[in-house]
């Protein structure tokens, strides 16, 4: 019962903010254990992957989304509706892996990152070669080009919560993405031919 | 629809489901835009494949551990900064009031000042009667003494009374310096004094005359 009333009120990306949002912020609020449960069964996987995708490391993706928990937890209560509970959290996200990011920048030495020994892709059949091309060229990438080409082209967001989740406008999404595009498209021909 | 190969990227840009047939109808026909469309895409379909998913059993028990962890610190989070916001508090109302004291005691200063340097001037101001009346008394006192008219005579007790007068208003300004009421009354009888003995000496020149 409680399970279904909660999955009522969990809301996928893209919906504009409700009144099932802010009672959703608000039972985050009040750190109801069941409602963080729900959220992470929904979105921790997309969660994990938007991490993986801008940090590299499954390690620092775990740490990223757990921070990420935390402060949805402390940041409920200001939670004003303006954008869709899941793509705040997703806003949350971002900003969490830019903050690992800037720390491990500031690090002199940092330790080489490897993949984690049991990560699964979704199209295992996608060359390899071509696979760690385009993450080599998307981690050359600005910040802001990264993450609008990550939550488009792997996590399937639409410029609407993209532009909400950074705060910039929907075309500026659009024009980020394909100015991202064109550029990774050059680099692509060059490491191909 | 025929277009240009300049608006193919116009098509790529816009990405809506009928620019992308256009474009492949384009590309159908034109080999370097197939070439560019075709990585265009496959960039697309690798990047679907970024999509990334692991087994992490712990993930979850860490994240409720942290929460149950967040959820008990957070009581001892409001006293510590009710507690801050009341240091807080004690700090700017001790600075105000630090300020704001030396704000009056500049003003008090400010004013004092002020009252020196008025009395200063009135303190002039009297020396200046001072030497007017001794100067005039020089010329007066003679005629006053000379004359035994009715007129000279009240001029005489006058000025006596006014000397009198004089005398005991310094004796208190002498024990007040700053009453300005005493220094008032003192400089209107300066000027009585003064004009008196203007009176006595125009008055013995007019009995000259006559």
């Amino acid at each position: 019962m409680l399970q279904a009333a909660i999955t009522g009120i969990l809301p996928m990306t893209g919906h504009a903010s409700s009144a099932e949002d802010r009672r959703l912020a608000a039972a985050c609020a009040a750190g109801d254990t069941k409602i963080f449960e729900e959220l992470y069964r929904r979105f921790g996987d997309r969660m994990k992957s938007i991490a993986w995708n801008h940090l590299s490391s499954a390690a620092d993706a775990e740490d990223a989304v757990q921070e990420t928990f935390l402060k949805i937890h402390r940041a409920a209560s200001t939670y004003s509706g303006e954008a869709a509970f899941s793509t705040w959290a997703f806003r949350i996200l971002v900003n969490t892996c830019y903050d690992t990011l800037r720390r491990r920048r500031r690090r002199i030495e940092e330790a080489p990152i490897e993949e984690h020994e049991t990560i699964e892709r979704t199209a295992p059949n996608v060359d390899d070669t071509k696979r760690i091309t385009l993450r080599k060229l998307l981690d050359e990438l600005p910040e802001q080009r990264r993450t609008v080409f990550s939550l488009f082209e792997i996590e399937g967001l639409s410029h609407a919560e993209i532009a909400e989740i950074l705060g910039i406008s929907e075309g500026n999404s659009k024009w980020i993405l394909f100015s991202t595009k064109k550029e990774l498209q050059e680099k692509w021909k060059r490491t191909r031919s | 629809m025929n277009i240009s190969c300049e608006a193919f990227d116009d098509l790529l840009f816009d990405a809506s489901p009928l620019s992308m047939r256009t474009a492949e109808e384009h590309a159908a026909q034109c080999a370097p835009c197939a070439e560019k469309l075709e990585s265009w895409k496959e960039i697309s379909d690798v990047a679907k494949s970024l999509h990334t998913t692991w087994e992490s059993d712990m993930l979850w028990p860490r994240i409720e551990r942290a929460l149950a962890a967040e959820r008990r610190r957070s009581p001892l989070r409001g006293l510590t900064r009710i507690a801050a916001a009341a240091l807080l508090t004690v700090g700017l109302g001790g600075t105000v009031w630090f300020a704001v004291r030396e704000q009056v005691r500049d003003a008090r200063f400010d004013e004092k000042i002020m009252r020196v340097s008025a009395l200063d001037e009135v303190e002039k101001a009297e020396r200046d009667h001072v030497r007017a009346i001794a100067k005039l008394e020089k010329l007066a006192d003679a005629k006053i003494e000379e004359s035994q008219s009715p007129l000279m005579v009240s001029y005489k007790e006058k000025l006596m009374l006014l000397d009198d007068a004089i005398a005991e208003c310094q004796a208190n300004i002498d024990r007040n310096r700053q009453n300005a009421h005493l220094r008032e009354q003192l400089l209107a009888m300066y000027s009585d004094k003064q004009q008196t003995l203007r009176d006595v000496l125009r008055e013995d020149t007019n009995v000259s005359n006559q």
